[in-house]
């Protein structure tokens, strides 16, 4: 194999760079969950992990409530996503990690 | 004194004959230079939201400005009588006179190292190039102040134009106690590298042991980013290389002092003083 072929493989096999990322959530509107993302689809994609998982925390403290059961228009579920709706492992524990976590089953 | 008489005479003739031609065609160039700067402002607006690129928006504002100028003064001149064909002509030979001397004396011309919207350091002062003037560039620094450098000390100053190169190097040191797994931190502080987005595949992310200091093993970390996203990418990589290492249980080397000291018997010390002449 030459060195340029195994430079190839090991971008291919193991260097998956992500386009960006977004702050994917379920938001209570009218009683269900409906699954939305911040940034939204139409808006550019944020390049930092780091940024996204600080703005997933943030957008979780504002909407954490005492009993954790979501009212109308408070965001449940709230992780980061990948360009390609992949969860991402949050970089601190390196597992995925799920903010205001309230129904998984259903996300 | 009869010359100058003479002289006020016809000018006052002229302003009989030709004053109001006069006025409105210095009507004309007043309305005409205020229309003209006005119509290069809105059409930079305009086209700074279709295109990124401030050089192409400023040469096509300019030349629609330059355009529009010509136009005016062959309006107003027309106001006073004179006719377009001679202005023409006058006006081409100027202009190229005028590209044929910037053209010859270009290198001889000093220009700044940067334009608009560059991040630079320019001495000690980093930060984005708001303004340039004739006399002074407006430099507004991360912490919010505006400095007005005068451009003969950028000139004879070293500057940093970080829009120069499209990449930059990051370097990510760190120091590792000597009981620490070295190989096993190597692995990790490259797969930090490598697993950003933001780090560029090529050149490949690189670690090097840089040195075996006295407090531990110094561990170098090279990874190429987009300049305009250096700062944020550092940062970043430096949180998520504590937060790795720490997870993966290697720990980094503090700045220690080792202290050695003998207990020395007290027969032995008392041997190893001589004695005083004549005791």
């Amino acid at each position: 194999m030459k060195l340029a072929e195994g430079m190839e493989l090991i971008a291919r096999d193991w260097i998956v760079k992500p386009q960006g990322f977004r702050v994917k959530f379920q938001q209570m509107i009218n009683g269900e969950l409906v699954t939305g993302y911040s940034p939204s689809l139409e808006e550019n994609w944020l390049d930092s992990d780091v940024t996204t998982w600080r703005y997933a925390w943030k957008l979780a403290m504002a909407s954490a409530s005492d009993d954790n059961r979501p009212v109308e228009g408070s965001l449940v579920n709230i992780t980061v996503v990948d360009d390609k709706d992949r969860s991402v492992n949050y970089y601190v524990t390196g597992r995925p990690q799920v903010f205001n976590a309230f129904c998984a089953k259903s996300f | 004194m009869g010359d100058q008489l003479s002289r006020f005479q016809h000018l006052g003739q002229l302003m009989q004959t030709n004053g109001l031609d006069m006025i409105s065609s210095l009507l004309i160039l007043i309305v005409g230079l205020i229309l003209t700067k006005w119509v290069v402002k809105k059409i930079r607006i305009l086209l700074n939201r279709f295109i990124k690129n401030t050089t192409t928006v400023s040469v096509a504002a300019n030349s629609t400005g330059v355009v529009l100028l010509g136009l005016v003064i062959t309006a107003s001149a027309m106001g006073v009588g004179v006719t377009p064909g001679p202005l023409v002509t006058l006006m081409m030979i100027v202009v190229l006179i005028a590209v044929g001397v910037i053209l010859v004396f270009r290198p001889l011309i000093p220009t700044l190292p940067f334009k608009v919207g560059d991040y630079v350091k320019v001495g000690t002062l980093l930060g984005k190039v708001e303004a340039t003037t004739v006399l002074n560039t407006r430099l507004r620094t991360f912490d919010g102040k505006t400095f007005f450098v005068p451009n003969r000390q950028i000139l004879d100053d070293i500057v940093i134009n970080y829009h120069y190169t499209k990449t930059r190097r990051v370097k990510i040191d760190v120091t590792l106690r000597y009981d620490q797994d070295l190989i096993k931190a190597k692995r990790v502080l490259e797969a930090v590298m490598i697993e950003d987005a933001r780090v560029l595949p090529k050149p490949n992310p690189q670690v090097y042991v840089l040195e075996l200091g006295s407090n531990g093993v110094r561990l170098g970390g090279r990874c190429c980013v987009n300049n305009l996203k250096f700062w944020v990418t550092k940062c970043d990589l430096l949180e998520k290389t504590k937060v790795r290492f720490d997870r993966e249980n290697i720990e980094f080397a503090h700045h220690q002092l080792d202290i050695n000291y003998k207990r020395i018997q007290k027969e032995t010390a008392e041997d190893m003083i001589e004695p005083m002449p004549g005791e």
